[in-house]
């Protein structure tokens, strides 16, 4: 999304805007949600920060709507325009998400030939369509030179991504509105918490239980699952638990293996160690569908 | 090896603890090799530990009010933790003294921290703490770059690998510090190489290194998927062949020696290492780079032929 943000950046800034574009990172790890903001104006720009009342949303992966963290909708007005990555269409978003204005989605199913969508480059190039006054060129140049580092396939394969949902929202040229401009009189505080000055035996705290860090629920992260066959396991567990980097599978007794679920990250190095190949790696997605299936039956 | 084999509890993948200590749930990223051996070292420490953590990913691990230790656990800024183990040590030494805990209450104090603290940023205070000869264990988890910020080159990047302060086609210029020989050069109590994908020579070293006293140094090879760029399923297999390849020799340091725990017999030619990762991926493509291959294979068939 980062470079998605600097391509959109780009290419307006070719098309003679101010622009104002920046990352922003929550937890440093794969699979966090992160928030790329581009701002831009013919006149120079004087607000600064996130941006707090969004013309348009772009959603990577929406797996992110349902993560709070994320706040995907925060801000969004009848008039901010969304688009969503995802392989439901906008009429089912639109409902489930009670949204009365413009609600576009990019499907994640890649050309036949290809293994995945480049959604990066593919939303760079829907957003462009939307503003109406991005070109097919300041949209190509802007993605050359954004990823000049990578492999000239892999430079191509993006560029044809953005042309491709460039010309596919065609029909939707335009859609987006600008946004009025804020005064700095009409700026109002953030809703934050005051945490005074306090003494170095509160403001250091100090924790007394032992390994909470349990409680933490790391197996929300887990986008591949790994499942035990335990008609193959050989009980030898001293190998799975061993490598783990998470300490998440613990053995019963008899040296049966159990993974903890709620924190297991979904790493799938169990997976690759595992002598028999007793461990399978199946896709949360299915694995959740599996499990309320049989909860229901 | 064999003559101390019959010291250790570790005789085989059968002998380690099935039951861990360290508890999941922490914010490191899926399938990181550092809290591998961390987790694996934790278990022959047993809880009555103290870690005097600097700055970097393993600040991460004990984040209020959670924490995957069953001990205690300070935080300390990037260039001091061996200061701050000092600070311990003396206010558990004085605890002692004067009767206020039993002996049986003492914490091993273990300064953890990365390559960039260990190889670069702190090694002026872990020097005066050996000259000191302070009595505690360093282990530094090596993932070759300072990883928490982005994976930038550290003073432990090998040559030619692609960090982020070294994005060019020769990835960076200069060679990983040889920190094993600086420690053992100040005639330390002991230091070793290990990594988590060969648990049982980690366990032993450990073993073997906490039942010395004085200053004593554990570096972790630390296959990290973020930095590295490769599946974070193949953290082990990376692990291993880093050892198979003799790019990560396993030995240690005791008694004025330097003995070779594992001689790979039949080395694998590294380009099996480097083509797992992708930062090497510049070695390979758009072309292969025979020139650097070579030079990098020589290196390492240099380091065996000095060692044999
Ligand atoms: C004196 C100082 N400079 C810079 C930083 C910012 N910083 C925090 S973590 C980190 C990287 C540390 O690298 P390393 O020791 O290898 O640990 P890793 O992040 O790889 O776990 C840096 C540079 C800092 N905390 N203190
Ligand atoms: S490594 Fe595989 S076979 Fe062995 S106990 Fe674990 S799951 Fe079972
Ligand atoms: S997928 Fe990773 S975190 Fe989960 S149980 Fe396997 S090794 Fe542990
Ligand atoms: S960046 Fe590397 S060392 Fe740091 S938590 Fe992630 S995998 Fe582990
Ligand atoms: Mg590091």
């Amino acid at each position: 999304m980062k470079t998605a943000s600097r391509i959109l950046g780009s290419a307006f800034f070719r098309e003679g805007f101010e622009v104002q574009d920046a990352p922003r990172y929550g937890a440093e790890r794969r699979g966090a949600p992160i928030f790329a903001y581009v701002r831009a104006a013919r006149e120079p720009i004087h607000e600064r920060g996130v941006i707090t009342r969004p013309d348009l949303v772009v959603v990577a992966d929406d797996s992110l709507v349902s993560v709070a963290a994320a706040g995907v909708l925060v801000g969004a007005s009848a008039r901010t325009v969304m688009l969503i990555c995802s392989n439901d269409d906008a009429a089912v978003w639109r409902e489930r998400l009670g949204l009365d204005g413009p609600v576009f989605t990019l499907a994640c199913e890649p050309a036949p030939d290809d293994e995945v969508r480049f959604l990066g480059a593919a939303s760079a190039g829907a957003a462009s369509r939307f503003t109406g006054v991005i070109g097919r060129e300041s949209l190509e140049h802007a993605i050359r030179e954004e990823l000049q580092d990578l492999r000239p396939e892999a430079v191509e394969r993006n560029v044809g991504e953005g042309l491709t949902a460039f010309d596919e929202m065609e029909a939707h040229a335009g859609c987006l509105s600008e946004g009025t401009i804020r005064s700095a009189e009409a700026y109002e505080d953030p809703n934050w918490v005051e945490l005074p000055f306090e003494g170095v035996e509160i403001s250091a705290p100090d924790i007394h239980g032992a390994a909470t860090s349990v409680q933490v629920r790391t197996g929300l992260w887990r986008t591949m699952r790994p499942v035990i066959d335990y008609d193959r396991c050989n009980r030898c567990s001293w190998i799975c638990t061993t490598f783990c980097p998470d300490s998440a599978i613990h053995a019963d007794a008899d040296r049966t293996p159990r993974i903890d679920y709620d924190n297991c990250k979904g790493c799938l190095v169990c997976v690759a160690v595992c002598p028999p190949h007793a461990i399978a790696a199946v896709p949360e997605q299915v694995a959740v569908a599996a499990d309320s299936e049989e909860a229901s039956t | 090896m064999s003559e101390r084999a019959s010291e250790t509890a570790f005789r085989r993948m059968k002998d380690l603890p099935s039951t861990h200590l360290l508890g999941a749930g922490t914010a490191t990223c899926a399938g990181c090799g550092g809290l591998q051996a961390i987790h694996e070292i934790y278990d022959v420490l047993g809880e009555k530990t103290i870690f005097v953590n600097a700055a970097g990913c393993m600040t991460l691990l004990s984040i209020y009010p959670f924490t995957p230790f069953r001990g205690s656990w300070l935080y300390t800024a990037m260039a001091c933790a061996p200061a701050g183990a000092q600070g311990v040590r003396d206010a558990l030494d004085i605890l002692k003294d004067k009767g206020r805990i039993p002996a049986e209450e003492d914490l091993r104090v273990v300064v953890l921290t990365g390559d960039g603290a260990a190889y670069g940023m702190g090694l002026s205070s872990t020097s005066a703490a050996i000259d000191r000869d302070l009595d505690f264990l360093y282990i530094c988890y090596d993932n070759e770059g300072y990883g928490n910020t982005g994976q930038q080159s550290s003073a432990g990047t090998p040559h030619a690998a692609r960090t982020s302060t070294h994005r060019g086609a020769l990835g960076y210029p200069g060679f990983k510090k040889d920190l094993f020989s600086i420690w053992a050069a100040n005639r330390p109590a002991y230091v070793a190489t290990v990594t988590g994908a060969e648990p049982v020579d980690l366990a032993r070293k450990v073993e073997k290194a906490a039942a010395m006293r004085g200053p004593r140094l554990l570096i972790a090879l630390s296959p990290c998927p973020t930095g590295w760029s490769y599946e974070p399923k193949d953290s082990v297999e990376i692990g291993r062949l880093a050892v198979e390849t003799g790019v990560w020799p396993l030995k240690e340091y005791v008694d004025g020696r330097v003995v070779h725990t594992r001689r790979p017999r039949k080395r694998v030619p590294v380009e099996e290492y480097l083509r797992l990762q992708g930062r090497f991926a510049h070695l390979f493509e758009p072309e292969r780079n025979d020139a650097l291959l070579d030079e990098i294979q020589a290196r390492v068939d240099a380091y065996w032929e000095a060692a044999d």
